[in-house]
């Protein structure tokens, strides 16, 4: 495969880079990464389509991009709900997945967010069970392979890795569906807490097994749990079951010298901020703009305690170059201060013309790709 | 405290059972059952949508109230077809063609049903002539479309030129709502109101029936 774009130049290496503008510390350039793309992008960009770009990965590799790595552990449902079609229209799918959820998804492919019907866990009866055979603490499958990780990330690595710690509340969203969650924490607190419970524990058990042996350069999350009018989860509830959690594993974290621990989670992330932070999670990816805030207000609002992943407005790309530019201009300050790693704001949708997007990221290069 | 006004603390607590068993007994000690609507029901989600609109509640709170309402509402429907209550308005919404994600779309059905709206939910994926041929049969007021992706926001215009075409585009007001849309886009396509939340599109389409009327 022919690449796109070269390797930006730099006199630093890609760990230091990237600790060093996460701790704003002197860095050469900015880390050159992206979030991804819908899965549109892959057909409807000629680039993609006529070189066989076809994943996230290939298109990594394909623009020499340098995303950093993160390994974790087997923290959810195993053996996962079996994949079956329940039913069939013209023009779409009902069909169980592996979290139980029975889904309503058009048929041609194209890329949306599917409609959940039902959830396979609504009592406390129905969790019970599905703990109990699915969320078993010994499995095999949750052991890490420490030898394996050690040789492949030797702690004179020149590259970063972070550490996976999961996700506390998105993945039982994820269990229960929005509307479940939000009925089970009103109806049967004590449920969803335990299941917070088992999730902490799982990725407990794993950081207990890899952290004396494996340097992490950060840790890694994902929750999911904003929507453009602020959290998906009751407040009483994130602050009293959820953010104790987070506590527990922050400590373990720091106490092997863990100090940057992202969480993605999209959507207005306001309300939940200050708990984050109090927990140890102190960078937001892939930083949402439309549902939140341009990233200079938040990064002006908390200084140096907060960092930020994203945060270029991907509705600025499919504008055109002259907001591409004028956006590009406004992030100059938060980019040079360090604590800000300049990406589209989630998946680049495919109405970002492809034109655009190369523009975007020569323009990065062009302004953010200095070596000092 | 009187009975309605612990019927919608209890519902802006989320508190179904109870507020399906008070309603209950409210109608058995004689209260109507459009004043335990009105000041009961309706009066509880009005605040719940205040408080979402400021931010003081999010999703989840109003979830569960609007649970609380329907579960109250249940009881009170035979009761209010017998009075021969009528309501506010009517509105048929729905995810425009090629969306899927409904939460936006639900919570615009809540706020609107705790406004006193009759809803026609249309359900997601819905073409634009769909929207149109329900608010012709339903005479409804207020059309509202919601949109996830930016990818569909553009078939809102659908719907907007649709009603152009049929002849009803004056006698409704299209409501447009989700994550990629603005007021600006609001306004590119000729629709008539945006808001950034549904407690307050509920408002607004309170607001729009005056105009319509007038």
């Amino acid at each position: 495969m022919k690449k796109m774009r070269q390797s930006w130049k730099g006199v630093m290496s890609p760990r230091v880079r990237f600790n060093n503008q996460m701790h704003y510390l002197p860095f050469d350039r900015t880390v050159n990464m992206e979030f991804g793309y819908w899965s549109d992008n892959y057909e409807t960009w000629s680039f993609f389509a006529d070189n066989g770009i076809k994943n996230e990965k290939q298109a990594d590799d394909f623009f020499s991009f340098e995303p950093p790595e993160s390994v974790g552990g087997h923290y959810w449902l195993n053996p996962g709900f079996q994949y079956q079609v329940l039913s069939e229209t013209n023009d779409k799918i009902i069909s169980i997945n592996s979290d139980g959820l029975i889904n309503e998804a058009p048929k041609d492919g194209h890329s949306t967010i599917p409609r959940c019907i039902k959830s396979s866990v609504e009592t406390p009866d129905d969790w019970k069970k599905v703990k109990k055979e699915k969320f078993l603490r010994d499995d095999p499958v949750r052991k890490p392979d420490v030898g394996a990780l050690t040789a492949k990330f030797p702690a004179d690595r020149d590259f970063p890795v972070g550490v996976n710690v999961g996700s506390m509340i998105g993945k039982t969203r994820d269990l229960l569906t929005l509307e479940g969650l939000s009925y089970a924490v009103a109806d049967y607190p004590g449920m969803v807490e335990d299941m917070v419970e088992t999730q902490c524990a799982l990725v407990e058990d794993y950081l207990d097994a890899v952290l004396p042996h494996v340097q992490f350069d950060f840790a890694s999350g994902w929750e999911d749990i904003c929507c453009k009018n602020g959290p998906l989860i009751s407040m009483d509830f994130f602050i009293n079951a959820v953010v104790p959690r987070y506590k527990r594993i922050g400590e373990k974290l720091r106490s092997y010298g863990i100090d940057i621990w992202y969480t993605d989670c999209d959507g207005d992330v306001r309300p939940l901020l200050p708990y984050f932070l109090e927990s140890g999670i102190n960078c937001l990816f892939p930083y949402e703009v439309n549902s939140c805030a341009h990233p200079a207000e938040l990064l002006g609002e908390y200084g140096k305690e907060l960092r930020i992943m994203g945060g270029f407005d991907k509705m600025k790309m499919i504008e055109g170059k002259e907001s591409i530019k004028k956006y590009m201009e406004s992030i100059v300050p938060i980019v040079e201060r360090g604590g800000y790693i300049p990406f589209c704001d989630h998946r680049c949708p495919p109405d970002v013309t492809a034109e655009n997007y190369l523009y975007y990221l020569d323009l990065k290069k062009e302004m953010f790709g200095w070596i000092k | 405290m009187g009975i309605l006004e612990e019927i919608s603390l209890l519902l802006q607590n989320g508190k179904a059972k109870q507020v399906k068993e008070l309603v209950s007994q409210a109608l058995d000690e004689g209260v109507s059952a459009e004043e335990i609507l009105q000041k009961g029901l309706l009066a509880g989600m009005d605040i719940i949508g205040e408080k979402f609109s400021k931010n003081e509640v999010y999703v989840p709170e109003v979830l569960v109230a609007a649970r609380a309402m329907n579960w109250g509402a249940e009881v009170l429907k035979p009761h209010l077809a017998d009075s021969g209550f009528k309501s506010k308005g009517r509105a048929c919404v729905g995810t425009v063609k090629g969306d899927l994600h409904d939460i936006g779309k639900n919570l615009v059905k809540m706020m609107l049903e705790g406004k006193g709206f009759e809803v026609i939910d249309l359900g997601v994926d819905v073409p634009a002539e769909a929207f149109i041929s329900a608010a012709a049969e339903h005479n409804c007021q207020i059309i509202a479309c919601s949109a996830l992706l930016t990818t569909t926001m553009g078939a809102m215009k659908e719907v907007v030129d649709a009603a152009k075409r049929s002849g009803i585009r004056d006698k409704v007001k299209i409501l447009v709502g989700g994550a990629p849309i603005n007021k600006e886009f609001c306004e590119s396509i000729g629709a008539d109101i945006y808001t950034s939340d549904a407690a307050s599109a509920a408002n607004e389409a309170v607001e729009a029936l005056t105009s319509l009327v007038s």
